[in-house]
C-alpha cells in the first residue's frame, strides 16, 4: 500500500469514526454556540459593541474549541491499535498525514457553522468580498490548528492530565493562527494587503507540516 | 571553589558590573532615568530567545544522539528561559507604567506575544512535570522543544509584522540611534547577561545530573533490612 493510500485510508476510518460517535457536531459544536451565546448575555443590550466583537469572540471560540475538535478522543489511539498499525507496516508519517487530513475536514466544517451561527448572532459589519478569502483563511487555520492538535495529543498521549496538558500547549502555540486569521479580515476592512498574513498561515502550516512527518517516528515511539 | 563556583561568581562580578554602567551612563532627555531599565531587559529578553534556541538545539540533538546530555541541556536552558522572560514582561512593564502610563497596553504587539511565548515553554515544563519516565520524558519534550520555536521569531518580528508601541532594535548594521556611552553600556550588560545566562545553565546541568545520580541511587530507607536467605529459613 502506498504513503498516499495509507493516508488516505487512515483518514477515511478516523471520519467514519467520528461520524458514528459524533464527538465533534454533537457536543463540541453546540458548546461552542453556547460560548458565542454566552457574551452578548454578559455584555448587556448594547448592539454596536456586540456587533463589533463578533469576529474577535469567533475567533477566540474557534481556537478554544478548535483545540477539542483536534484533541477529539476518536483522534487517540490506544496502545493496542498503534501496536497494529506497526505490525501492518503503517508509515508513522502517513499516520500523521492522514490523522490531519480528517482533522482538517472536520475542523473547517466546524469553524464555517460556528462562522455562519456568528454572522447571525452579532450581525458584524465585513467588508466587501469577504466570503472567498475568509473561506480560504478558515481552511488555513483548520489545517495548522489540526496539525498542532494531532502532534500535542501525540507526546501527552497516556498521561493522566492529557486534555489539560494538551490544551496548554496548543492554545499558545496557535498564536500565528489567530493572528493570521484575524489580521486577514481587518487588513480587508482597512483597504490594506492581506498576502502577508496568508503567507503567516501558509508558512505555519507548512513548518508544522515538516515538523509532523519528519518527527513521526519518534512520535510513535513517544506515544508508547 | 569548583568550576561551577567559579563560573557564577564572576557571572555575578560582570552583572555588577554591567549595572553600575546602566547606572552610570547618560540618560534619555525624555523618559529619564526609567530609560536605565533598557540596559537590563533589552540583554534579559535577548537571553531568553537564546535559551529557547539553546532548547530547540539541544532537542535536536537529543532526537540525533539520543543521549541523556542533550535532554539536560534542553531542560535546564527552557528552565532559564522561562525565568529570564519573566523578569524580562516585569521590567518591560515597569518602563512601561513609567513611560506608556500603564503597565500593559495592548498597543504593543510585542508584550502580548511574548506573553504567549511565556506560556509556551510553561506547557513545555508542564510536559515534562507530568511525564514520570525519564526516557518517555526526554523524547516528548524533545519533540515539543523542537515545535515550540516556531514562536520564537514570531515574537521577535512583531515590532515589524505589526503598527506597534514596541520601539524596533536601536543598536542595527548601519549605526545606533542612541549615544556611544549609552550603546557601550548597552553591550556590557548583553555581554555580562549572556555569560550569567551560560553560568547558570551550566550549574543547572550540574544540579540535573546530581538529581539523575540521586534516582539511580537504590539507597532508601528500608534497604538495609534484607529478606532471610532460604538456608537461614531451613535453619530455624
Amino acid at each position: 500500500m502506498s504513503f498516499r493510500h495509507q493516508a488516505l485510508e487512515i483518514a477515511r476510518v478516523d471520519l467514519r469514526v467520528e461520524r458514528r460517535l459524533g464527538d465533534v457536531m454533537r457536543i463540541v459544536l453546540p458548546f461552542a454556540v453556547v460560548g458565542l451565546l454566552v457574551f452578548p448575555l454578559a455584555l448587556g443590550v448594547d448592539l454596536a459593541a456586540i456587533s463589533r466583537i463578533g469576529p474577535a469572540v469567533f475567533w477566540a471560540l474557534g481556537i478554544l474549541f478548535g483545540t477539542q475538535v483536534a484533541l477529539r478522543q476518536a483522534a487517540h489511539d490506544r496502545p493496542e491499535k498503534r501496536d497494529l498499525y506497526s505490525l501492518l507496516g503503517v508509515d508513522p508519517a502517513a499516520r500523521f498525514v492522514g490523522r490531519s487530513l480528517s482533522g482538517s475536514v472536520l475542523m473547517t466544517a466546524f469553524l464555517v457553522v460556528l462562522l455562519v451561527a456568528m454572522l447571525v448572532l452579532y450581525t458584524p459589519r465585513l467588508p466587501d468580498g469577504w466570503p472567498w478569502p475568509l473561506l480560504l483563511v478558515l481552511l488555513l487555520t483548520a489545517v495548522g490548528l489540526t496539525e498542532l492538535g494531532t502532534l500535542a495529543g501525540e507526546v501527552t498521549s497516556g498521561l493522566r492530565n492529557r486534555t489539560a496538558l494538551a490544551s496548554l500547549i496548543v492554545a499558545p502555540l496557535a498564536l500565528p493562527l489567530v493572528i493570521g486569521g484575524s489580521q486577514t479580515l481587518e487588513s480587508m476592512a482597512h483597504d490594506a494587503g492581506i498576502l502577508p498574513w496568508l503567507m503567516l498561515l501558509v508558512a505555519t502550516d507548512l513548518a508544522l507540516a515538516v515538523a509532523g512527518v519528519a518527527l513521526a517516528r519518534p512520535l510513535e515511539e513517544a506515544s508508547r | 571553589m569548583n568550576r561551577i563556583q567559579i563560573l557564577l561568581v564572576t557571572a555575578g562580578a560582570a552583572v555588577v558590573t554591567g549595572l553600575w554602567f546602566a547606572f552610570t551612563s547618560p540618560v534619555d532627555r525624555l523618559q529619564g532615568e526609567f530609560s536605565r531599565i533598557v540596559n537590563i531587559h533589552a540583554p534579559i529578553m535577548w537571553v531568553a530567545f537564546l535559551a529557547f534556541g539553546v532548547t530547540a538545539l539541544a532537542s535536536i540533538m537529543w532526537l540525533i544522539r539520543k543521549t541523556p546530555r542533550w535532554d539536560r541541556v534542553g531542560e535546564a536552558s527552557a528552565e532559564l528561559g522561562v525565568i529570564f522572560t519573566a523578569i524580562g514582561l516585569f521590567t518591560g512593564m515597569v518602563w512601561g507604567q513609567a513611560v506608556w502610563g500603564r503597565a500593559w497596553d495592548w498597543g504593543d504587539a510585542r508584550l502580548a506575544t511574548t506573553a504567549v511565548m511565556f506560556f509556551v515553554y510553561l506547557g513545555y515544563l508542564a510536559l515534562r512535570r507530568a511525564t514520570p519516565d525519564p526516557g518517555m520524558k526526554a523524547r516528548r519534550s524533545a519533540i515539543l522543544g523542537v515545535v515550540a520555536v516556531i514562536q520564537v521569531p514570531l515574537v521577535y518580528f512583531s515590532v515589524y509584522l505589526f503598527r506597534t508601541l514596541h520601539q524596533t532594535p536601536s543598536i542595527r548594521p548601519d549605526g545606533a540611534t542612541m549615544p556611544r556611552e549609552m550603546v557601550v553600556a548597552l553591550l556590557i550588560n548583553f555581554a555580562a547577561v549572556t555569560y550569567l545566562f551560560f553560568a547558570l545553565l551550566l550549574a543547572r546541568i550540574e544540579v540535573a545530573r546530581a538529581e539523575e545520580r540521586l534516582a539511580g541511587d537504590p539507597a532508601l530507607a528500608g534497604d538495609a533490612v534484607k529478606p532471610p536467605r532460604l538456608t537461614e529459613v531451613e535453619d530455624v
